[in-house]
């Protein structure tokens, strides 16, 4: 051929062909519907009205990869997720080419994490990284233009045409860890270093200092004259078995010998005055880290119990010994205990006698150790490298392991996820399918498992506070309030009425925006597009409050323990009134396309149906409760934050299908709505936050005036301020349900133990209950219905 | 109503064998590029991921060779049945005027028959559609 002159007749053709195929390719670029975590959420908005990526020539995200040619990283890449990653870009068409998009794509960003890939760039050839925690939708219509930059300098003719030369498509090397790339944080050249914060963390604590600080006890409260008669008459029914804990920061709290804690249970669930009806939640705290270890057990076993009749809640703590304790299964009491017994097993390594499927169910199957052992690592870059030949071999089990089925029968097994447009994330259905009918349903969760309680562990109080968005990246500043509730119980914390207000009225934004786009996609989901254009225009406006207020979008990381983090900005009331003033309309209109469609009914009415019954007893929360008939709703039931000062109504259905789920959402907007008048109309003058600043980051202009701030806010942003030793429960109305944080201190400057009970898990695990005997087409529109986000689930 | 008699509105048909050569040859000619084409310009990156079936990301679970209930099979039986019927009476439609009474009681019988047909396959549930036992 003409290579050997540069200038010969072939290679000037070869030129021309070159720049006829990368213009055309460049403005037809197909990305794969692909998401892992919030990132996508920005790149699904970068679609949207505003946005518009159609112009960019990047249209339609193609939901299979054989028609795709772009992979965009949007997320987090998890250790469970990389082989299917690996394996969907090697189903692309070819030529491909990969943008990594998010500081977690690009290098694990803040996550840190055993769990995390530390940059997708260790697995797959990137072209473009898109920089941001997430990049807002403007990044990633400028990614795809520095995409089609790079497109511009490849020549595909020769490759096309079989000829030796010439490039196209993805052909980065992959980066090897110490060799192209450090997994360092610091950067390379830092290794000899300890991180800082390391020698304040278990297990040696050399470097802490917060023992020599002095705090006052944590909050003690008097219990209720019914909880004080409840703890009688269960001590003289188990006698020595059962010990209150006195004093308790928030709740009755009881130890309970393992002997007798089923008989314990059975009895407050059916026959105690009030009956606990729901098992709130269920953890276990690794003790081995203890400052003073004589005075705890090996392990505790933690029971969160809740009882509708008197809306009170009660703790049951259980001692265990041993290195791999075993504790009887409390699943033939509440069914809902077979999930969370094995998220303990999995993540702790305590085993439960009578569980009828005791495996891992968060971490891959052949994992090895606890994570949420003291001894096992928390980070990432304490572990080796994740690298391509991992992605090959650690893949996810086949469907058949997860089916039981009866001698002889044969169904045909349909995997559905983790990767699929309708599973609304990183989530595994396994159906058992009878021509269209679904015989059974299993699910594998755990591909959305960031390490969240771990992180708790090792952040400071105040540093932890940028992680709780990111547990529900639809619900932003939501997230925060129950994690700082609890922090403050524990404290004894006071919060300023403004700041309880600005609070609110951020949470109820957050519960409108993540409404809307659940509008958006359920509608999407059973075959009407439109409402997919609109809602996006509100959530936009709605976003664009909050960043006026918080300079962020889905996770200001805004609110602080003893209030929020600055004064309400100029101008943020004009922007607040004309939303309200706009909003209920556009609601009415989206009510008018879909509630009354015969489609949509035809979709919905009698789908998916649960029972009352069976809600409250597998803990299923939120609207999907109250679809139910269940007038039951935190912010009415046990309310914080101020939220008895506002006037609203708790929505309920009665039917407990996915119209009725739809009904109550939408009329949680228009109530949302109301509360937020309310707020912007009565913010109350005040302080933003308190002027106690033995734990709070202080005010800026204080900090810069006296000595006193000033060394407040230097012990409580470097080392982290010191939450005395107890433990503090906080429980909040968040849009899917009730997200309840478990705070446990041990009198340092971060968490001894951070636990969340997201409502995703308990919800999402009576998905078979929902399902099974329905026809494969209503697995969608059932799925939709029960509104979850992945990282709530898995954590 | 008759058929349009269509004498003098359309091309003289002369067969000929000569064209008909000319003209298969073109096509087998330009199929023949096309598939030249296609196989010299393919992309021909075979890897094991990329044969493989594509399933949400996940490697396959069993086969796709099962005894898999069909009611499709029964709806696509119940309209041949319905086809046909348009077939006879559209046939009929066209001479129903020469046929007379005779052959208008004739289809009356025959589509009388086909509805008892069609009464026969409700009542026993032929047209029920959905899962094939209730939940609950």
């Amino acid at each position: 051929m003409g290579s050997a002159n540069p200038k010969g007749l072939s290679d000037r053709l070869l030129s021309g062909t070159d720049a006829l195929i990368n213009w055309a390719r460049k403005y037809s670029l197909w990305p794969m519907f692909f998401g892992l975590s919030c990132c996508f959420v920005e790149k699904a908005t970068a679609l949207t009205a505003r946005y518009d990526l159609a112009r960019f020539g990047a249209e339609v995200l193609r939901p299979s990869p054989r028609q795709a040619d772009l992979m965009i990283i949007s997320g987090t890449i998890f250790k469970k997720i990389a082989p299917v990653i690996l394996r969907l870009y090697e189903q692309m068409a070819e030529p491909k080419w990969v943008i990594s998009m998010g500081s977690c794509a690009n290098c694990g960003g803040m996550y840190d994490a055993y769990s995390v890939v530390q940059g997708i760039d260790q697995i797959l050839p990137v072209d473009v990284y898109i920089p941001g925690c997430p990049p807002r939708p403007e990044a990633v219509l400028q990614g795809i233009v520095e995409l089609q930059k790079k497109i511009e300098t490849e020549s595909p003719t020769r490759p096309i045409f079989n000829l030796k030369g010439g490039t196209q498509g993805s052909v980065t090397p992959l980066r090897v860890d110490g060799r192209t790339k450090s997994r360092d944080p610091r950067g390379p050249g830092m290794q000899g270093t300890a991180i800082r914060g390391t020698s304040v963390v278990p297990p040696d604590f050399r470097g802490s200092r917060t023992d020599l600080m002095w705090t006052p006890p944590p909050r003690q409260i008097a219990l209720s004259s019914s909880d004080q008669d409840l703890s009688r008459e269960l001590s003289t029914r188990f006698g020595d078995a059962l010990q209150p804990i006195e004093p308790t920061s928030d709740m009755l709290t009881l130890q309970v010998t393992e002997d007798r804690l089923v008989d314990v249970l059975k009895y407050l669930k059916h026959e105690a005055t009030p009956r606990f009806q729901r098992l709130d939640d269920l953890t276990a705290i690794d003790e081995s880290a203890r400052r003073q270890p004589e005075n705890y057990a090996d392990y505790t076993m933690v029971y969160h119990l809740l009882s509708f009749d008197s809306a009170s809640r009660l703790r049951l703590k259980v001692p265990l010994q041993g290195q791999d304790p075993v504790i009887r299964s409390i699943t033939d009491v509440w069914p809902s205990a077979n999930w969370y017994e094995r998220e303990v097993f999995d993540l702790m390594g305590i085993h439960f006698e009578g569980h009828p499927n005791l495996h891992r169910i968060i971490m891959p199957p052949d994992w090895q150790g606890h994570p949420l052992r003291k001894s096992h690592p928390g980070r990432a870059t304490e572990m080796a490298p994740y690298t391509r030949e991992d992605a090959g071999k650690l893949q996810p089990l086949d469907g058949g392991v997860y089916v039981k089925t009866s001698d002889g029968e044969q169904p045909l097994i349909l995997n559905i996820g983790p990767h699929h447009v309708s599973t609304h994330g990183l989530l595994r259905y396994i159906a058992s399918l009878n021509g269209e009918q679904i015989t059974g349903l299993e699910l594998e969760i755990g591909y959305h498992h960031r390490s969240v309680e771990k992180i708790g562990e090792r952040q400071t109080w105040h540093q932890f506070i940028p992680y709780l968005a990111r547990v529900d990246y639809l619900a932003g500043a939501a997230n925060d309030l129950p994690y700082l509730l609890a922090v403050e119980t524990l404290a004894n914390i006071q919060v300023p009425e403004r700041a309880q207000v600005i609070r609110v009225m951020l949470s109820e934004f957050y519960r409108l925006s993540n409404h809307l786009v659940w509008l958006a996609t359920y509608a999407h989901d059973v075959g009407a597009m439109t409402p997919n254009f609109y809602t996006f225009r509100e959530r936009e406006m709605i976003l664009d409050i909050v960043e006026l207020i918080t300079g962020g979008r889905l996770h200001p990381s805004w609110f602080r323990i003893g209030g929020v983090a600055a004064e309400l900005p100029e101008g943020w009331k004009a922007a607040v009134d004309q939303f309200v003033s706009i909003f209920p309309k556009r609601l009415q209109e989206y009510e008018n396309l879909i509630r009354k469609n015969p489609i949509f009914k035809a979709r919905t009415q009698g789908v998916g149906r649960i029972s009352l019954q069976e809600a409250m007893d597998w803990g299923v929360t939120g609207p999907n409760l109250r679809s139910c008939g269940l007038d039951w709703d935190l912010r009415k039931k046990m309310p914080y934050s101020g939220y008895e000062n506002f006037e609203f109504e708790v929505p309920t259905a009665t039917e407990g299908d996915c119209y009725a789920r739809y009904l109550v959402r939408i009329e949680e907007m228009r109530q949302s709505i109301r509360i937020i008048e309310q707020a912007a109309n009565n913010m109350p003058a005040g302080r933003y936050i308190t002027d106690d600043y033995r734990y709070v980051i202080p005010r800026r202009e204080d900090m810069l005036k006296d000595i006193e701030s000033l060394i407040h806010h230097y012990i409580n942003v470097t080392r982290g301020p010191k939450i005395p030793r107890g433990e503090a429960h906080a429980a909040c109305e968040i849009p899917r349900g009730e997200q309840g944080y478990y705070v446990v201190s041990d009198g340092l400057g971060y968490a001894y133990r951070v636990r969340i009970r997201g409502p995703g898990f308990a919800n999402v695990q009576v998905m078979p209950l929902l399902v099974v005997g329905e026809s494969i087409a209503d697995l969608i529109a059932i799925i939709g219905s029960v509104d979850y986000i992945l990282p709530d689930i898995d954590r | 109503m008759e058929p349009m008699i269509a004498s003098g509105t359309l091309s003289p048909w002369e067969p000929g064998v000569f064209s008909l050569t000319i003209y298969v040859i073109l096509i087998l000619i330009f199929v023949a590029s096309q598939l030249i084409i296609a196989v010299w310009l393919g992309e021909k990156k075979k890897t094991v991921e990329k044969l493989r079936p594509y399933e949400s990301g996940i490697i396959p679970t069993g086969e796709a060779r099962l005894h898999y209930p069909v009611p499709f099979y029964l709806v696509a039986i119940f309209f041949l049945i319905f086809d046909v019927e348009g077939a006879f009476i559209f046939a009929w439609a066209i001479a129903h005027g020469k046929l007379g009474w005779a052959g208008w009681l004739q289809i009356s019988f025959f589509i009388v028959l086909l509805l008892l047909g069609l009464f026969y396959i409700w009542r026993k549930g032929g047209l029920d559609w959905g899962p094939l036992t209730q939940k609950d």
